[in-house]
This record gives C-alpha cells, sequence and structure tokens, in this order.
C-alpha cells in the first residue's frame, strides 16, 4: 500500500487580479521507502504541491479539490489540532534556505529537542537531549557539539542539523525542499549519501524537491516533472532520465539544458520563452508556446497524464507516436 | 606590444584577510589567495573552479580591484593594474568589467534599463553628448537581445526578471568594448532553462570582441562546457590547471579526481565510481603544512601517509600544458 496518495489536487492562491491555480489537478505517489523527486523551473508548482500534503501553504492559498491521503486518511480535510498531531511525527519538512532556519541564539541540540518537547508531551527534557544527541550523531556531527550555536557550522553542517531535526519524532514521510540547492559539489554529495543512507536506518519515504534534474537522477526511485502547475511526466528514474527515454518534450529540453560530461563536450540548450501567465485561462497543452514539435491540436486541446507503460505515463499528444525531428 | 602577450597576467597573487581571533585577543590572518598565477589570451576563457572557501571570489575581486591585494601583480595588456592610483584607475576600468552572480542586487533598482546602460558609457567617458551615449545604449540593449530597445530601456531594472536584468548587466559590461571579462557565477541564480541564452550570448560578445573571460563557477560541468581552460582551487592555491576537456577525461590532482566523480550528471548512473570526500575546506587562518589537501587526500592515505606531502609544500609543475600541484600526480 502506498504511504501518500494525492488525488488530482488543485491548489490556488488568491491574488489581488483573482485566483492562481498553483498546482492544477495534480496526482502524487509515494510508497514506503521510496525517493520520489519533483523537479521543474521556478514557478512550476513544486513546492505549493509538497506543502499541501503537510498543509504548510501560506494563508493566502488554499486546497480547492481533491485530496491527499496519508495512511489511508484524507488530510486534506484534517483540522489544524489534527494536522499538528501529523507534523513531524508522520511527515516533516526540511525547508528551503534551512541554512538560514535556524534559531542563531539557541544551542542546536535544544533546537532538535524542541519538536521532540512539544509533539511527545510527557517526555524529560533529558530524554530529549539525548536523542537529540543521538540524531547528531545519525547525521555525522559528534554529539558533544550538541551545545554548540548555528554560527559556528558551514553550510553543509547546519543542513546536516536540519536534517537531524527533521527525523527528531520518526517521521515516515521527509519533504526536502531543495536541501542542497545553496551547497558545493562534495556537500552535496555528503548530503545526498546521507539522506540515502537514513531512509534505510530510519525506514523513511523521501519526497525530494529539485530544480536540477541530474542530483534527481541520481538520487530518486521516481521522479515527477511538474509545468506550469500540471504534471508533465512522471516514471522511475530510468524511465524518465534514462538515454531517450524521456516521454514529454518538457523533460527533455529540460535534461538538454545540463551539460553532461559523459556526453559530447557541445553547448547546453535552453529553452526559449517563459512558463505561462497562470492568471490567465489556459487553452491547449501548456508547453506548446515553447515547443518545438507542436502541432494544431497541442494548441487547442489539453492532454491528459496518459500511462505508456505501468509506472510511466506523460502529458503530452505526440507521446507514444513516432515523430520524425526536421 | 608583443602580439604573444597574454591579455590578463596574474604572479604570485595573494590576499589576506584579518579577522579578530577566536580567543579574542590579536588578529588573525586568513590567507584566502595564497601564490596564484593565471594567464589568459585575447579571446580565451578560462574558468576557476572551486568550492566556497577556495579563495575564487576574491581572486575575481582582486583582479578588478575590489579589494586589496598583499602581493604579486596584475596585468592587463601589460599595464599593473595595482600601480594605479583612483583617477588612473576609474579610466582603465572600462578596460576590465564584471559580471556578478546576483543581478537583483548588482543592478540599482531605482534607475531604468537605459540609464543603467548609459551611466557606465559615462562613467568611462566613452561618448560625450548625451545623444551619443543613447545611441550606444540602446544599440548596446539590442545586441543583447532586449528588444524592441526603446520599450525596454524605459523599464526599472526591478521590473525585470533575473535572466533580463543579466543581459543588462552585459549590455552595461560589453558595451565599453572591455579588453577582459570577469563572470563570477553569471549563471547560478537562474533557471537551468535561461543559462544557454546567457552564456550564449557572453560567448558570442566575447568572441566578436576579442576579450578575454575568468568566468568563476562552482559548477565544473558549466566550467567545462563554456571554458577552453580550467584552473581547480583549493585553499587559495591552484592545484591543477588544464585544457577543459583534458581537466575533465584526465584529471590528475586527487582533489580534482574527486571533484569529477561527484558531478552530477542528466542520466540514472551508478555511484560506483564516486570519490566522496569526508569534511570540509579547513580555515584559511590555519592552512595545513606541507601540502594543503592532505588532511582530506585519499591518494595520502593510500600511499601510507608519506612524509613528503607533511613536509613540503607541491608546487605547480607541468605536462604538456597540464599543470598538477600533486606529488604523487599521475600515480
Amino acid at each position: 500500500m502506498s504511504l501518500l496518495t494525492v488525488r488530482d489536487l488543485s491548489v490556488q492562491y488568491g491574488t489581488v487580479q483573482g485566483g492562481v491555480l498553483a498546482v492544477d489537478r495534480v496526482d502524487l505517489t509515494i510508497n514506503r521507502g521510496e525517493f520520489v523527486g519533483l523537479a521543474g523551473e521556478s514557478g512550476c508548482g513544486k513546492t505549493t504541491l509538497a506543502m499541501s500534503i503537510p498543509n504548510l501553504l501560506p494563508k493566502y492559498a488554499s486546497i480547492v479539490s481533491g485530496s491527499v491521503e496519508f495512511e489511508g486518511k484524507d488530510i486534506a480535510t484534517f483540522s489544524e489540532s489534527e494536522l499538528n498531531t501529523l507534523r513531524w511525527k508522520d511527515v516533516s519538512v526540511i525547508f528551503q534556505g534551512a541554512l538560514n532556519a535556524l534559531n542563531p541564539v539557541q544551542r542546536i541540540g535544544d533546537q532538535i529537542a524542541e519538536p521532540i518537547l512539544i509533539h511527545e508531551p510527557g517526555t524529560s527534557h533529558d530524554e530529549a537531549w539525548r536523542r537529540a544527541c543521538e540524531l547528531l550523531e545519525a547525521v555525522g556531527i559528534p554529539s558533544a557539539r550538541a551545545k554548540s550555536y548555528p554560527h559556528e557550522f558551514s553550510g553543509g553542517m547546519r543542513q546536516r542539523v536540519m536534517i537531524a531535526m527533521s527525523l527528531a519524532c520518526k517521521p515516515k514521510l521527509v519533504i526536502a525542499d531543495e536541501p542542497i540547492t545553496a551547497l558545493d559539489v562534495m556537500t552535496q554529495a555528503q548530503i545526498l549519501d546521507l539522506l540515502r543512507e537514513l531512509s534505510t536506518s530510519f525506514d523513511l519515504s523521501l519526497l525530494l524537491i529539485s530544480h536540477d534534474l541530474s542530483v534527481l537522477a541520481e538520487t530518486c526511485d521516481r521522479v515527477q516533472v511538474m509545468y506550469a502547475g500540471r504534471a508533465a511526466e512522471a516514471g522511475t528514474a530510468s524511465e524518465v532520465f534514462g538515454a531517450g527515454n524521456a516521454a514529454h518534450p518538457y523533460t527533455r529540453r529540460l535534461l538538454n539544458s545540463y551539460p553532461n560530461i559523459n556526453g559530447e563536450r557541445v553547448f547546453i540548450d535552453g529553452i526559449p520563452g517563459y512558463p505561462p501567465d497562470l492568471s490567465q485561462p489556459q487553452i491547449g497543452c501548456r508547453f506548446a508556446a515553447r515547443c518545438s514539435e507542436a502541432i494544431d491540436v497541442c494548441r487547442t486541446s489539453e492532454p491528459d497524464l496518459v500511462a505508456i507503460s505501468a509506472t510511466h505515463s506523460v502529458a503530452c499528444h505526440l507521446a507514444g507516436k513516432s515523430v520524425t525531428h526536421g | 606590444m608583443d602580439s604573444n602577450q597574454p591579455t590578463l597576467e596574474v604572479t604570485n597573487l595573494v590576499v589576506e584577510y584579518s579577522a579578530k581571533s577566536r580567543s579574542g585577543r590579536g588578529v588573525e590572518v586568513a590567507r584566502a589567495v595564497d601564490g596564484v598565477n593565471l594567464s589568459i589570451a585575447s579571446g580565451e576563457t578560462l574558468a576557476i573552479v572551486g568550492e566556497s572557501g577556495s579563495g575564487k571570489s576574491s581572486i575575481a575581486n582582486a583582479i578588478m580591484r575590489l579589494i586589496d591585494v598583499a602581493d604579486g601583480s596584475i596585468s592587463l595588456e601589460g599595464q599593473n593594474l595595482l600601480d594605479l592610483n583612483g583617477a588612473q584607475l576609474r579610466t582603465a576600468r572600462r578596460n576590465f568589467q564584471m559580471i556578478f552572480q546576483d543581478p537583483f542586487e548588482s543592478l540599482d533598482p531605482r534607475r531604468t534599463v537605459l540609464d543603467t546602460v548609459i551611466e557606465s558609457i559615462a562613467i568611462a567617458g566613452i561618448a560625450s553628448s548625451h545623444e551619443d551615449q543613447k545611441a550606444l545604449a540602446l544599440q548596446a540593449l539590442e545586441n543583447v537581445g532586449l528588444i524592441p530597445a526603446e520599450r525596454v530601456g524605459e523599464r526599472y531594472t526591478y521590473q525585470l526578471s533575473g535572466g533580463q536584468r543579466q543581459r543588462v548587466a552585459i549590455a552595461a559590461a560589453m558595451v565599453l568594448k572591455p579588453r577582459l571579462l570577469v563572470a563570477d557565477e553569471p549563471v547560478s541564480m537562474l533557471d537551468v532553462s535561461l543559462r544557454a541564452g546567457i552564456l550564449r550570448l557572453m560567448q558570442q560578445m566575447s568572441e566578436q570582441l576579442g576579450v578575454a573571460t575568468l568566468f568563476i563557477t562552482h559548477d565544473l560541468s558549466l566550467a567545462w562546457m563554456y571554458a577552453d581552460r580550467i584552473a581547480v582551487v583549493y585553499l587559495g592555491r591552484v592545484v591543477e590547471e588544464a585544457s577543459a576537456a583534458e581537466l575533465i577525461t584526465s584529471p590528475q590532482h586527487p582533489y580534482t579526481k574527486a571533484l569529477v566523480s561527484v558531478i552530477p550528471v542528466p542520466e540514472v548512473s551508478t555511484h560506483d565510481k564516486r570519490i566522496v570526500l569526508t569534511g570540509e575546506i579547513p580555515n584559511p587562518t590555519d592552512i595545513p603544512a606541507g601540502c594543503r589537501f592532505r588532511p582530506r587526500c585519499p591518494k595520502f592515505r593510500e600511499l601510507g601517509e608519506p612524509d613528503v606531502c607533511a613536509t613540503l609544500d607541491p608546487k605547480l609543475k607541468s605536462t604538456d600544458n597540464h599543470y598538477v600541484a600533486c606529488h604523487f600526480a599521475g600515480q
């Protein structure tokens, strides 16, 4: 059974000009122990989709339709107090910009112990501190450093602290929003290795949000590529990132936006134009205006996400048809 | 001028920062750049690659004369930039221009796009009348694809997207026809889909004008794609320098080997060949004796911790234009 099933979810932001559907009828499944990646450019809805799981959306955003089932319960309908029992203990979040998310005037041991004391009433302070020390050791920081303050740590070490904190109440699902974006490549590799190790030792599922497809390709079991609030493509890592496998033109263009040192030394391709303005009504495929393969039907009718294998689905009118490139 | 003379020649560059020591008593000196030599020919691009704390941005800022230099020389077409005083430096600045990482910070939000470019022209003094300045600026905006230039020029820089802002920065730099362009992480803040456009633009303009480019990046695969040569810096030193293709296909320094092994690639890969270093770059107030990479070096441990690595600072030595600073390079 899947741990998390998001069905047909739409999230609307209220703006002065009217509503914007940042996430528009999107599905997402995460199985136990699975690493799932969410990819796409800024503004494609990946963070909104992820934050609607523990309902950590900003005040001006709301879930307008769909369901978020966690272990069979629809948590999209949960009240704030019900959500508070879910957050940290079932679902925890490593926020984007986590390097600045720690309290600068509190010892890191206390910061890690805090969610334990709040979410597990009855735990003594000593017990919570002891667990904080164990968590630090688990993320590769000597427990003696529990007494240190955040400014005494480098960026990579602070990210380890954030990871330790996300594990404080033994969640089943961790949502990591761009957890390695501001880090150096060697530190990125260290953090990704750590997440992989922890997923086994803590029996975790992980939703990894990244604009960097190459990071997702190396880390995730499955990936979902988002574009303009819709899912463009979803599949296993090899179905989406394996040579020549990507089924959506947007995925292919994104993949060609990265240099590949295993391939030929050629200039990367970008994607011309910008994602559409979602405050305007969308007609046809949202990627059509930037797609070099678009045909007439793409401009008039919106493609559904359809399965092309048991695990691989794509929202493109041309998918599965052989397209001859001119 | 000697036609073989490189456009930029940096010799034994040293940059130091002083900070209060952790004990609170006295001052500690951090050597952010510790004897760096670089040379870039006209039309050539050299990438400097390193982790944060490696000193790569200090090298860029020193060359731009934005920070003080403790030692060494920076020669642009034969002129030592370190000899220039205030007024001379202002005149010379049109010859060496910089593109910054964050176009949200580097452009004045209260200025229009056109005024931003005109200001650059006015400071350099390359056109006297306002009409000439305006005509040059409009042409510059068109050259970077901000069209129609008249219309885009009227907008304020805060109204533009990151990619458009970086185009304005390129226009303001390139309109001066500099001899040297220093680009410090010019695309790292941009969406991947926009990076190619900005880099292609930089490349086209550099080629047209025969500009020498210093490309600072933490992204080894981007350096590989964009630059002619790559210099890898570690704790204030160049530890390896070679042509971009060669540095990636046959890295010689254990640090470069590790960096290359962890480059993420946009395809499903196995992790068996990765060399993940433990720890982080040491503090530049306390540079390890001997080889500065020794405390993290897998080769040092593999070879049974030879004494020479702990006692002798390896020099950058070349074989066929491939420079490596390691006692055991190639072994």
